[in-house]
């Protein structure tokens, strides 16, 4: 039978070295942001029931979860997610905590991706949730913490953000079926005119199917909000172009405005997102790196309502782009190489143990002979080697 | 900055892509007299025309190494779709169709059918929508033959003027849907090049107009 015990599974690899560092940077970096803003970590189970992420208020397909089940013959994923089991947290464990509730975590999510299209199946993600928290204070909170945190790692980026309830808005005064009203959403969400225009030329024109085939075109700088006006006066969409002005008013005084787009047709994707959404992207990287909202709706999956935001930043990704730019995250050789003569190996690592307490990095030889111990530190670039026995030797290479 | 990189699927789409180009007044010299070479530039250096197999093009898109991309509709319903799909250039028609032998009734009888294609992802959810349990069985050459050797009951394929249907005996059962060739835009470098994709979306789109 073939064995497959020198590869790793599609999708996951092997982080060696640089790319360790580099990772250790970003996440210390991102995570020094949310913790010095008041956010305390949690790490959730790497597996969970099914039910957690239930397809229906999850938006994550079942085919995309990796399934296995416990003893009892329960269907366990491996967690494809991490807002839903913090949000089953908050809801079961931290209820009696006072609000708001202010998280942070950073590890891994698995999905399974269709084969042989290079994506990862296990990606680390670091990210905020704040719980029990609403309104304007609470949205800009989460949105400048997310800017802050990316500037620190990739400054370049763009940072996008509408509403997911502004299409169902306008959608729920059009004369359709549930079916079509998909079809549009669907259309505009994958901004296909021509299929958008072929669905709204069967009906009759009137504000909203202008509307529906406005929207796809409605993202851009602050004149976004004249554009869209005709189309969503005094009602409820009106209240939410309001209110995106309103967050857009007050990012720029904060000099933010350059990065920001706002996109009115990031219609309500298929997940548990209820009112603002954000993404950020970063030129060379054909995702999103950040993506978060506000889901005022998941904690009530878990029976105990509140209003919660939250964002999720992909930390694979950003170091990537990091490495590819040339941040160094160098590995350094050891400082000094500690060999013992037979008979002094325990004295040998006493000593270096003094050495690092005094702040140096110190590898012992494990070589029998110090011909060989001076070789290994040659092709190891370490340029000190000290020997121990009746006295102690020290020896510098150039 | 970069220029913008447009993945073409070699062959006819690319060829009435290029025309569409020089109709805008872009200088194409460089894809027309190509050699071998696989990146070209257009224009005088505003884009780059990558050449590749359709279904490569989509790839290339979706990772975002190229930022928009020329491809049909048949291949983006096969391959799924990642990215925003933002115009329908109207070259490149066909359909889709489910074709079989002649004067024989593809739905009598309730054993459940096999399905011959090169699309098993149109083919399945073609059928599916129609709650139809189907086997397929992917065919890479020339479909047609599948159920000629009585290995399929059917084919699902792109239909053009059905003269190869014809010649062998076989005759569109259903169409799927209509097809032509599509522009489609990695969601990222839509969203940080916006003015630069908009108006060459724009100017293609005027383009094409005048060809109709």
């Amino acid at each position: 039978m073939k064995k497959y015990n020198k590869v790793t599974p599609e999708g996951t690899r092997d982080l060696l070295f640089e790319e360790c560092l580099i990772r250790r940077y970003v996440e210390k970096t991102l995570t020094n942001v949310f913790s010095s803003r008041g956010f305390n970590e949690v790490v959730t189970p790497g597996m969970e029931f099914y039910d957690v992420f239930d397809p229906d208020f999850s938006g994550i397909g079942q085919e995309v979860m990796y399934k296995m089940s416990d003893h009892r013959g329960r269907l366990i994923v491996m967690r494809p997610d991490s807002t839903m089991p913090i949000a089953r947290l908050t809801a079961t464990r931290l209820q009696s905590l006072p609000k708001p509730i202010r998280l942070f975590y950073t590890q891994p999510i698995y999905r399974n991706n269709p084969a042989l299209t290079g994506r990862s199946d296990e990606t680390v993600q670091t990210g905020i949730e704040l719980l029990g928290a609403d309104g304007m204070r609470a949205d800009l909170e989460v949105i400048v913490t997310a800017i802050e945190a990316l500037s620190k790692c990739v400054p370049d980026f763009r940072f996008e953000l509408g509403h997911a309830g502004f299409f169902r808005a306008l959608a729920e005064q059009l004369p359709v079926s549930e079916d079509l009203r998909e079809d549009i959403r669907r259309a505009i969400e994958s901004k296909n005119y021509a299929s958008l225009n072929l669905i709204l030329d069967g009906l009759d024109e009137s504000q909203q199917v202008t509307a529906m085939r406005t929207l796809p075109r409605l993202f851009g700088g602050e004149e976004v909000f004249k554009r869209a006006e005709p189309f969503c006066s005094g009602d409820q969409s009106g209240r939410m172009l309001e209110y995106l002005h309103e967050l857009y008013n007050s990012l720029s005084r904060r000099g933010m405005s350059d990065k920001i787009i706002i996109d009115l047709g990031l219609v309500q994707r298929n997940d548990y997102y209820t009112n603002i959404v954000f993404s950020a992207y970063v030129e060379d990287c054909g995702d999103a790196v950040l993506l978060g909202g506000r889901y005022d709706n998941l904690l009530g999956c878990f029976d105990f309502p509140m209003p919660a935001i939250g964002f999720a930043i992909n930390v694979d990704a950003i170091s990537k782009i990091m490495l590819e730019r040339g941040k160094l995250c160098t590995v350094l050789p050891s400082d000094v190489l500690v060999h013992g003569e037979a008979g002094f190996e325990i004295e040998a690592l006493s000593y270096a143990s003094t050495l690092i307490e005094k702040g140096l990095k110190c590898e012992n030889s494990i070589f029998k002979t110090k011909a060989e111990a001076l070789e290994y530190a040659k092709t190891r670039g370490i340029r000190r080697v000290d020997y121990i026995g009746d006295s102690i030797q020290i020896i510098n290479l150039a | 900055m970069k220029p913008l990189r447009i993945a073409l699927t070699k062959g006819r789409l690319e060829n009435d892509t290029v025309a569409l180009f020089e109709k805008i007044g872009f200088d194409c010299s460089a894809v027309r007299h190509k050699g071998r070479k696989l990146i070209l530039p257009v224009g005088d250096n505003q884009f780059e025309v990558v050449l590749a197999k359709a279904a490569d093009v989509i790839t290339y898109v979706e990772h975002g190494v190229c930022d928009l991309g020329v491809v049909g509709k048949d291949t983006i319903m096969e391959q799924g779709s990642g990215f925003y799909e933002v115009l329908d250039l109207g070259f490149g028609k066909c359909k889709f169709a489910v074709a079989g032998p002649k004067n024989r009734d593809f739905f009598r009888g309730y054993s459940s059918k096999t399905i011959a294609t090169k699309y098993p992802n149109v083919a399945r959810n073609y059928f599916e929508s129609k709650a139809m349990d189907i086997r397929i069985i992917k065919i890479e050459g020339s479909v047609e033959l599948a159920p000629l050797l009585g290995l399929s009951d059917a084919i699902v394929d792109i239909v053009e003027t059905g003269s190869t249907l014809k010649e062998n005996g076989l005759e569109v059962i259903e169409s799927i849907c209509d097809i032509s060739a599509r522009l489609i835009v990695n969601a990222a470098s839509l969203k940080i090049r916006k003015t630069e994709i908009e108006s060459l979306v724009e100017r293609m789109d005027r383009a094409k107009e005048e060809n109709l």
